[in-house]
């Protein structure tokens, strides 16, 4: 077992958990956040996107003992007192079907707006090319992530280097 | 689905790291950000007994750069190494390639040095790196050597590591004052996949008479390995890079690509495109002597990170 010490959105968290967990494994099975979905396990989905210190990343990559000292945002922590700007433009647009790909797509388009809080449509579709919707729901995903950067002001997110 | 148990180990330092893995009896793998191990231990293609992970020295996560050259120590992002002003402005080749591995939250992650140790042929970096003629440096048990790029990739997913050998980390050396280079990469299916082609090229054309003094092209995918097109960039040196010169470079580096065929294409569709790729590329580098659009693009997003808090 190791012991890891971070923030949890927005919290302090101390957890022991085995060698070989990822985050993904950590978060779900050892903190029942199940928000972040374990779709293909190998990196390619995007359901499992977190933002770790403010940079997505695929939780189902990352071993759990990565998270020492850092700060990681789940979809729980985003809009827990009122609705992101990006969930509003979710559910208004429609931009989630079944909604599995979700809260990655919400993650990985945070992570976009807190580096550029004015994206190009082309912008949006490179920030999300690594998030597979399998209900095929591009078009309005992209067009939410576009209506909500009109509402987002640029967040102070940390950055590594 | 888990991953099958080891014991991971954390060492402080280089030689912490060299000794671990020593220990470990060929039973021992090195990680960098896990891109690449992680997949590979969650299908079982690797069971190693012990994980050891570069993360915890420090000095591997450094960039730096002074008049001798860029130094990116192993464990730096390939999103660091993207986003890095100096390399942006010195050595935009390397910056570029960078900016077309994977997908956002892949590059936040994977490593330089992972990067290398995979020797994935497809690599996006590795084209950049052989045309910036880079240094590999590695660290083992007899202390520690360093190896050209050009000689570190030598096999399908094989490399120079000898056993017990861990990457520290790549020195480019400054590229000749005044030189055009791009990184073009062709993906049939999707912008975030590996590429079916990946062409890197660096020129330096004498402003006094036009004709190529420095001719570099760097091929991933290609064959077994990323590699060097020597025989197309002979054909450049020393001539005016006009549309006759810039085909028979193109037809020499499709003659001297090994492609295999895959499920993205066939050996002689790829050889097809390194034709294709290496033409349009070498000709962007001759008519658009500053910068490609996209790094254009790319420099307003840097702008963006810069003024941030």
């Amino acid at each position: 077992m190791i012991a890891i010490e971070f923030r949890l959105n927005g919290g302090a968290r101390r957890i022991d958990a085995p060698a070989h967990w990822t985050v993904l494994d950590l978060l779900r099975d050892g903190l029942g956040l199940t928000g972040t979905k374990d779709g293909c396990g190998e990196g390619v989905c995007g359901a499992c996107t977190v933002l770790l210190d403010g940079e997505p990343v695929r939780a189902c990559l990352v071993l759990a003992a990565r998270l020492s000292g850092r700060s990681v945002l789940t979809i729980e922590g985003v809009g827990a007192d009122a609705p992101d700007p990006l969930q509003d433009a979710f559910a208004t647009l429609g931009a989630a079907q079944c909604g599995f790909c979700t809260p990655g797509m919400i993650l990985a388009a945070r992570a976009l707006l807190s580096v550029n809080p004015a994206p190009t449509e082309h912008d949006v579709r490179e920030a999300l090319a690594g998030n597979l919707c399998r209900c095929t729901g591009y078009v309005k995903i992209v067009e939410a992530a576009l209506a909500a950067a009109q509402h987002v002001t640029p967040c102070a997110s940390p950055r590594s280097s | 689905m888990r991953l099958p148990p080891f014991e991971l180990i954390q060492p402080e330092t280089v030689a912490e790291a060299v000794i671990a893995l020593a220990n470990g009896d060929g039973e021992a793998r090195v990680i960098g950000g896990g891109t690449a191990l992680v997949p590979m231990l969650r299908l079982g293609l690797l069971r190693p007994e012990r994980v050891i992970s570069l993360h915890r020295i420090a000095r591997l996560g450094a960039i730096s750069a002074d008049d001798t050259g860029l130094h990116l120590g192993a464990t730096v992002s390939i999103a660091a190494l993207h986003r890095s002003p100096v390399a942006r402005s010195r050595w935009p080749l390397v910056a570029e390639a960078a900016g077309r591995v994977a997908t956002p939250a892949i590059r936040s992650t994977a490593t330089v040095g992972g990067n290398l140790g995979y020797a994935e042929p497809a690599s996006d970096l590795a084209p950049a790196l052989l045309c910036l003629e880079a240094d590999v440096e590695l660290a083992g048990q007899d202390g520690r050597r360093s190896v050209p790029v050009t000689r570190f990739f030598t096999g399908f997913y094989e490399t120079a590591l000898g056993p017990g050998e861990i990457v520290t980390g790549v020195r480019l050396p400054a590229p000749p004052p005044g030189a055009r280079s791009g990184y073009v990469k062709f993906c049939p299916r999707s912008a975030e996949d590996k590429p079916l082609i990946g062409v890197a090229a660096l020129v330096d054309v004498d402003p006094a008479n036009g004709r190529c003094r420095v001719a570099r092209i760097g091929l991933g995918a290609a064959a077994p390995m990323a590699f060097r097109a020597t025989r197309a960039e002979a054909v450049l040196r020393g001539e005016v890079l006009d549309d006759r010169v810039i085909r028979a470079a193109a037809d020499a580096a499709a003659a001297e690509a090994d492609p295999v065929s895959d499920l993205m294409g066939s050996a002689e569709y790829r050889r097809q495109m390194v034709r294709v790729w290496v033409r349009r590329l070498l000709t962007r580098l001759r008519d658009e002597p500053l910068r490609c659009a996209e790094s254009a693009r790319d420099e307003r997003l840097d702008e963006g990170l810069q003024t941030r808090p």
